[in-house]
């Protein structure tokens, strides 16, 4: 896009915003640097936001909140686990190199003396990593009930069927010396994840244990991080009254679209070439990566340049377990970055 | 443009000032006097320099996850016990500081700590960066390799994690805690690798000696929070040997076991070990009364305090080095422990001697938030009001105290002293901390009046870079802030060994920590 058409984009993006009354941020795929703009661009408009990924991850966040938790990063439990429990599916949908991130086929480099010992726990139709492991078979909708047998077994309480392997398991992961208990929100419900947490508890008692959970889709944990730092809150938080409001059921982009509540969109997708997933019509800005298809254009539609790829950018690293700075791959000024786009969105508002 | 405050009283101690004078600066520094462009009308007021917090928890990955763990914590004023980015800067600069440091960042993590610095606007910011608890460094201690190969680490950790000086948190204890391990004190030793934290403080102080960094070792002992642990405090002090070394939150190891509860203050002793060891500086990590939240890369201390969280709730955050735990608390005045520590502090902060020596912390939020600030110089400076917060407090508590027998006030010279040019100098900041031509137009105005902590909650005026940013707790124009950090030299060596280390180990370079450049960076230089 040639610099004079960005300039009428922005202003026209500008017009569109700064004329609603309740706006909504949605999918907020992007760097750092992208979600600080857009909650700043939140607070000045009295817009909601959230991310695609927010569900799982407010569901998470949730437990964590309500009963807290022990965890650890990937790379230290690559080093230090000589027992490692997958617990549910979706684990190489939350990050396709696990296998080979958490070094499952070798011994903990820090305990080489170590035989790593790697469980799975109702990982329904998902591939085994070959050769390393030992699986207790069941789909996800039964991991809360199979934690709950394998917690009471663990307790020496007595238990209402027998499941074969429990008590292997269990006495494993008594006898870790540094266990950990990964999973992924998104792919396991609410209560499973407080079972694993309260298994990790109870295991802490005597061992040392740690839970870890995988990050999730399009950056939702870096954009969480920013969240908080900017406004107090994670994703679905409203500056529609002035001060942020946090409520992970009002403030779902896609509710607020489909019942009406909202007049307009600001679609972020800089990572991904995502598209709203919502049928109903709303004035919309887009901001998004090279190749994105719509189902209905867009008022304003801005091609950005992909974090990482095309501009050096901070995200989410699930190797690291952490933010990192990623240099671009392919730098080129060809396309305009999401805080650029925003901070030009911002400085041609109506006052 | 030239600007200058009149009729002011000019407290400098760092140059010997205490006078009405006028104060003239331009283009962001003190100047000598002239003609002015800009005049402001201070009469009555009291001049400082920008103050200067070296200890409070502002940034990174365990205070944002107490924001996130917590959000009912928030209170009707829109930030509590961890305020926003933006609110930290704004409450700061509106009590006169301008510089802030923050003191536990894991060099894995610093990338997202220094994104949450510099989103706080209109103070200067820096970080400590923690180690002591890595596997790599214990590898090189346990191998004998102390005296030469330490001081490239923490030089190549400085750089890549653009830090200003270091922290050791406890060290050894996380590590330990790793093999199972749930006391750990001065002389224990690391499981596998046979180091003791006393030998991990040594080689971290001789390193930061040999590289030149102007801080001393900030250390976070042992025990911390355990009735007796002032041996600890001692024994830690003796351990030292005459080099120079930072206590943090003194107030944390202050307790004996006198009295009806086996809890009592052992502030006059420390204070006195503080007195008379000069190569010792310490602050204070006072307490005061209300709902906050610990937050802490001590991870062991934090995990067994997961029993005493109020509300009922912990999050404790295990990683390569560390770590981290978050555990809210409530200080109560009815509670006998709480009081001793309240009591504890500000007897620290009055029988040490020496206002070069001990600085103004709460150790924020672990005692308070910072926000508690203006209430604690008030105690200081006056003990009438002393007296009357001490009448609503139990009897019980402060008879295993000497609190209520101290009469000493301090004055604006030793407020001046332990708020802006100590910390100054013990970071290593020329040009800040003092009123001199050529520093920094860092500056706070305050208007005495008979409530002292409403005189310092707002400043009458405060100046950053000589740009007026809050008058009477009102913002003007909202700026940046630099970041500082040091960035000492090593031999290159040390890249190639962590990049094998960390290849082999964690399966990711070492590199991929590394907080990138950035014009907000300013280079604190090291001595030669």
């Amino acid at each position: 896009m040639a610099e004079a058409a960005l300039d009428q984009a922005i202003a026209r993006a500008a017009t569109l915003l700064g004329g609603s009354r309740c706006a909504v941020i949605a999918c907020l795929g992007t760097d750092v640097a992208g979600a600080e703009a857009a909650i700043a661009m939140a607070r000045r408009i009295g817009a909601v936001f959230d991310h695609a990924a927010s569900a799982a991850a407010l569901a998470e966040l949730a437990v964590m909140r309500e009963a807290g938790w022990v965890v650890t990063s990937p790379i230290e439990a690559r080093a230090r686990a000589d027992v490692v429990l997958l617990v549910g599916a979706g684990l190489v949908a939350a990050w396709p190199e696990y296998a080979v991130g958490l070094g499952l086929a070798g011994p903990p480099p820090l305990v080489p003396e170590a035989n790593r010992r790697v469980f799975r726990l109702c990982p329904g139709e998902e591939p085994v990593p070959a050769g390393i492991v030992e699986t207790i078979a069941g789909y996800a909708e039964q991991l809360p009930v199979m934690l709950g047998l394998l917690r009471a077994t663990l307790a020496g309480r007595p238990v209402a069927r027998a499941v074969p392997g429990i008590t292997a398991l269990a006495e494993a992961l008594r006898a870790a010396r540094y266990g950990v208990a990964v999973w992924s929100a998104a792919a396991i419900e609410p209560l499973a994840i407080e079972m694993v947490c309260g298994l990790v508890d109870d295991l802490n008692g005597t061992t040392r244990f740690a839970g870890l959970p995988l990050p999730g889709a399009d950056n939702v944990n870096g954009v969480t991080q920013a969240a908080a730092w900017c406004c107090g809150f994670p994703p679905r938080t409203s500056f529609g009254r002035g001060v942020p409001e946090h409520d992970p059921w009002r403030f779902d982009a896609t509710r607020l679209v489909e019942s009406g509540e909202a007049d307009a969109v600001l679609w972020i997708s800089a990572l991904t070439a995502a598209s709203p997933p919502w049928t109903r019509r709303l004035p919309t800005v887009a901001l998004s990566a090279p190749g994105t298809a719509f189902a209905t254009p867009p008022e304003v539609a801005i091609t950005v340049g992909r974090p990482g790829h095309d501009h050096a950018g901070v995200l989410h690293a699930p190797r690291l377990g952490a933010l990192a700075a990623h240099p671009a791959v392919a730098a080129s000024d060809a396309l305009p970055t999401v805080d650029r786009v925003i901070g030009g969105i911002m400085a041609a508002l109506p006052c | 443009m030239l600007s200058v405050l009149r009729g002011g009283r000019v407290i400098d101690p760092a140059n010997g000032r205490d006078e009405t004078a006028d104060l003239c600066f331009a283009d962001g520094r003190i100047v000598a006097g002239g003609g002015a462009d800009v005049a402001y009308d201070i009469t009555g007021c009291v001049v400082l320099a920008g103050g200067i917090d070296i200890h409070s928890h502002i940034a990174g990955n365990n205070v944002n996850t107490a924001r996130l763990l917590l959000p009912e914590l928030r209170g009707r004023d829109g930030f509590g016990p961890a305020p926003i980015a933006r609110e930290i800067g704004r409450l700061y600069a509106a009590m006169g500081f301008t510089t802030v440091v923050e003191p536990a960042i894991s060099p894995g993590l610093a990338v997202q700590a220094h994104l949450e610095l510099a989103a706080i606007p209109y103070i200067d910011k820096a970080m400590l960066c923690v180690l002591g608890n890595e596997d790599y460094l214990l590898h090189l201690l346990a191998a004998g390799e102390g005296e030469a190969a330490v001081p490239d680490y923490a030089a190549r950790m400085l750089a890549g994690s653009r830090a200003i000086g270091i922290k050791l948190i406890n060290p050894g204890a996380a590590a330990a805690f790793k093999a199972n391990v749930r006391r750990y004190g001065l002389d224990d030793e690391v499981p596998r690798y046979g180091t003791s934290s006393r030998r991990i403080i040594r080689a971290l102080q001789r390193a930061v000696d040999a590289l030149g960094i102007p801080h001393s070792v900030h250390l976070h002992c042992s025990n911390l929070g355990m009735p007796g642990n002032v041996e600890t405090a001692l024994a830690t002090i003796a351990a030292a040997e005459g080099d120079r070394l930072h206590l943090a939150h003194l107030q944390f190891y202050a307790y004996g076991t006198e009295g009806p509860r086996g809890f009592s203050s052992a502030a006059p002793g420390l204070a006195e070990a503080i007195n008379a060891n000069r190569n010792v500086t310490a602050d204070v990590g006072q307490v005061m009364f209300g709902q906050t939240v610990t937050i802490s890369s001590d991870v062991l201390r934090q995990f067994n305090a997961r029993g005493m969280a109020h509300p009922r709730k912990s999050a404790i955050m295990e990683g390569v080095g560390n770590g981290g735990g978050i555990v809210p608390y409530h200080y109560r005045r009815t509670n006998f422990f709480n009081v001793v520590q309240f009591a504890a502090g500000l007897e620290l902060f009055l029988l040490i001697a020496d206002p070069w020596r001990v600085f103004f912390t709460t150790d924020h939020p672990n005692g308070a938030p910072f926000t508690a600030y203006p209430d604690l110089l008030a105690l200081l400076m006056d003990r009438d009001l002393r007296a009357r917060w001490l009448a609503d407090l139990p009897e019980a508590a402060l008879a295993v105290t000497t609190l209520a027998s101290i009469t000493r006030e301090y004055d604006w010279g030793e407020i001046a002293t332990m708020t802006r040019a100590a910390p100054a100098r013990l970071l290593g900041l020329p040009d800040r901390g003092h009123l001199a031509p050529g520093a920094r137009a860092d500056i706070a105005v305050y208007r005495p009046q008979a409530d002292r902590a409403a005189m310092f909650r707002n400043a009458a005026m405060v100046f950053k870079d000589g740009v007026l940013i809050m008058r009477d707790g009102v913002a003007g124009a909202e700026s940046a802030g630099r970041v500082l950090a040091v960035r000492p030299t090593y031999d290159a060596a040390i890249d190639r060994r962590l990049g094998s280390f960390f290849n082999e180990t964690y399966g990711v370079p070492h590199t991929a920590f590394d907080v990138p450049a950035a014009d907000r960076f300013e280079t604190v230089p090291c001595r030669t």
